[in-house]
């Protein structure tokens, strides 16, 4: 097995055209990315405009207006520690006007239990929403702080402000971005499907049908299990490092900021590697079409994952998730990417967990039809 | 009409399909060159195959395909493009399906899984098979390695298959540096370095430059003569002709004719053919000549005259007699004795080539 994975390696290294799309092609498009997305994101971010209405629950006594206090130095904190938001106290029927005339972004509704309305949707609607999300998760923890420990009180809300307050944390390249964060996570979602071009040259040469190459390996001694296994951990491995390099180059020549953590990222990088692999391997064990043919497919499928994901487009993600968010829960390149921002952005560890387990199944499912494919040992025709 | 020829019990061939002829063995044996080889004949079954029916759709590939090789032989198959030669080795090496029929080799069923008698082949590929990042040595090293485990003893074998095949000036080269011919040469050190018992080898020489072309048949009866036994596929009769011990003739998924080329070429009627350029020759002339003793076919076209003649003495000389003697001019003269392609073309009415 050893030496299987030694020249396996060997060849994959030497043959330019198989780490092109792989390694160069995504640092290509990092770094083009970082030209035009970066300075494109600098001049449209803008704070985001939201009323706050206050809706004291008096059947609740001091519990009530407890409540609302904390929502509103929650608030009050995000506001002042960032430029996030900007926050301008309303009555209900101002607040409204105020939406309907496209002055505001949203209302929080400061009662018991604090909520949000908006008027259409995007991205600072995303964002309005994270922060109720961020409040509504930690929300009981900042009651009893207020009701045992008030003196604490100040110090806790900073503290979760903060973590809700990631997104303005996020500055790629020094300019202050978010959309341009999502467009460099589906390129590293991009990058990491195009690890099926090392899955497309191990198919290549271990389907006795696809080339002579093959034919004379399978002709040999060898167990075709483990000479699909030795591709696959090769294909894997050095996909894995091709993200990596990706990811270093991002950090270290490019001097984008995460605002995660990089070891957080890796296990995104090592199931999105396993998957593109997995996927080249599977398109082109199906059938028995041209060498070019395989590629096409492969480019296409790669390509329309990571323009579903926000590749090219911040927005078409978002769309996608508003009116068929199905399609981005299979979609790869669009599960990488959001598990990446549910890490940077977000703060989302569940969403973050439920990414990598589907990443994980879509993985398996791909691996089993690959060995289900790859398991025949004659063909009908050569 | 098509008919097949096989070599039966009591060593005659029979002819089915057409009317029956028998051909004592005992002669064809005497003349055959290089009786060392046909020795080895005699030996054990290294590859036998029953009855093979490969279809490709509504395309009859193989149809009831049989062949013994012996332990020993370099058997060749003969035929022309499309006749089944690379479907059979396909078949052979456990690549394709087949719909019928059976394959043994070295007395085992032939499956996929078999590793054991894998282990004992070596595969030269019509197409070059060889790894285009890896230099020469690499490229015999990675496939000997599929065979040999240890590597002191594999890399005493690559060494000796470079030695071979003559490619010692090339051992740091990549494929795409090397000629055509060296190429091959290549392609057939990845197949015999680890020293298999069977070499199965398809077209190794297709469009390769005689020297080049020279040294690969040389080495396959040096192999043979190493204790290989050798599978080889051609559509080039002459290549056939000069290394194999016997051969098989295919056509249309079918062995059509077995035997050594002598027992082959006396399997026909054509025992000589007389080309004479440049003969004006009126009705009378052409018809005296076919009255000619021995001659059984003649054709007439552009001024050639082509005239077939069974395995007698002195048809050359009767022919020439009969047109000085009637003073016919005439330019250039071939006596050919027959050859695979006269055999092919009597039993299946059509030249090899076509």
């Amino acid at each position: 097995m050893l030496h299987l994975m030694k020249y396996s390696l060997l060849t994959k290294v030497k043959n330019i055209s198989a780490i092109f799309w792989p390694l160069i092609f995504p640092l290509l498009l990092a770094t083009m990315m970082y030209f035009a997305v970066g300075t494109m994101e600098e001049s449209d971010f803008e704070t985001i405009p939201v009323a706050l209405v206050a809706e004291t629950d008096l059947s609740k006594g001091e519990r009530g207006v407890q409540t609302e206090e904390v929502f509103q130095a929650f608030l009050s904190s995000v506001e002042t520690d960032s430029e996030l938001i900007h926050v301008e106290e309303m009555t209900g029927e101002q607040a409204l006007k105020a939406l309907e005339n496209r002055e505001v972004k949203g209302i929080f509704y400061s009662g018991s239990e604090p909520s949000l309305t908006v008027g259409s949707n995007g991205l600072a609607e995303t964002i309005l929403q994270m922060l109720l999300e961020s409040y509504s998760e930690g929300k009981q923890t900042l009651e009893d702080i207020a009701r045992l420990h008030p003196e604490g009180m100040e110090a806790a809300v900073r503290q979760m402000a903060q973590s809700a307050s990631a997104v303005e944390q996020v500055s790629l390249g020094g300019r202050t971005t978010n959309g341009s964060a999502q467009a460099f996570y589906a390129v590293i979602g991009m990058a990491c499907l195009y690890g099926c071009f090392l899955g497309f040259g191990s198919a290549m040469e271990i389907q006795a049908n696809l080339t002579a190459l093959a034919a004379r390996r399978c002709a040999g001694p060898v167990h075709r299990l483990k000479m699909v296994f030795s591709e696959i951990i090769v294909c894997f491995g050095l996909h894995f490092a091709n993200t990596l390099i990706l990811l270093a180059y991002m950090k270290y020549i490019l001097r984008l900021e995460f605002a995660g953590s990089y070891a957080e990222m890796v296990p995104v990088l090592l199931v999105g590697s396993m998957i593109g692999v997995t996927m080249g391997i599977f398109i082109t064990s199906i059938g028995k079409t041209k060498e070019g043919v395989k590629i096409g497919i492969m480019l296409a499928f790669s390509m329309t994952f990571s323009f579903l994901a926000g590749m090219m487009n911040v927005e078409t993600k978002n769309l996608i998730d508003r009116h068929a968010p199905f399609i981005n829960r299979i979609n790869p390149a669009a599960l990488i990417s959001d598990a990446l921002y549910c890490l940077n952005v977000y703060d989302a560890p569940k969403r973050y967990a439920q990414d990598i387990v589907i990443l994980s199944v879509l993985c398996v499912l791909l691996a089993a039809g690959t060995f289900l494919i790859i398991r025949r040992k004659r063909y009908g025709s050569i | 009409m098509t008919f097949v020829m096989r070599l039966d019990d009591n060593g005659h061939y029979k002819k089915h399909g057409g009317k029956g002829m028998m051909i004592s063995q005992k002669d064809s044996f005497l003349a055959v060159q290089g009786a060392s080889r046909i020795q080895n004949t005699g030996g054990i079954k290294m590859v036998k195959i029953e009855n093979l029916v490969k279809r490709y759709g509504s395309l009859l590939a193989l149809d009831h395909f049989n062949i013994e090789v012996k332990e020993g032989e370099i058997f060749g198959l003969l035929g022309p493009n499309g006749s089944g030669k690379t479907t059979a080795i396909n078949c052979i090496l456990s690549l394709l399906k087949f719909d019928r029929g059976s394959i043994r080799i070295m007395g085992e069923e032939m499956t996929p899984d078999n590793y054991r008698v894998k282990r004992e082949i070596g595969i030269v590929m019509q197409d070059v098979a060889v790894f285009e990042e890896l230099n020469v040595w690499d490229n015999i090293d990675c496939f000997c390695g599929l065979y040999v485990k240890d590597k002191k003893k594999r890399r005493e074998l690559v060494e000796e298959a470079i030695r071979f095949v003559g490619l010692e000036d090339y051992r740091k080269s990549y494929p795409k540096k090397l000629s055509g011919g060296l190429l091959r040469r290549l392609n057939i050190a990845c197949g015999i370095a680890h020293k298999p018992k069977l070499i199965i080898m398809d077209e190794p020489t297709v469009a390769v430059d005689p020297q080049s072309r020279n040294r690969i048949l040389e080495g396959i009866c040096e192999l043979n003569r190493q204790g290989s036994t050798i599978i080889y596929t051609s559509h080039y009769m002459e290549e056939v002709e000069q290394i194999c011990t016997r051969i098989a003739i295919m056509d249309h998924g079918r062995s059509i004719a077995v035997g050594t080329k002598e027992q082959l070429k006396s399997m026909i009627k054509t025992g000589e053919t007389v080309t004479i350029e440049a003969v004006v020759l009126g009705e009378k002339a052409l018809s005296d000549i076919r009255e000619l003793p021995h001659v059984f076919d003649m054709t007439y076209s552009g001024q050639t005259l082509t005239v077939r003649c069974t395995g007698a003495q002195h048809n050359l000389v009767r022919i020439l007699n009969y047109l000085q003697n009637r003073e016919i001019p005439f330019g250039r003269v071939f006596s050919e004795l027959p050859t695979l392609n006269d055999v092919f073309l009597e039993i299946t009415g059509k030249q090899l080539r076509d």
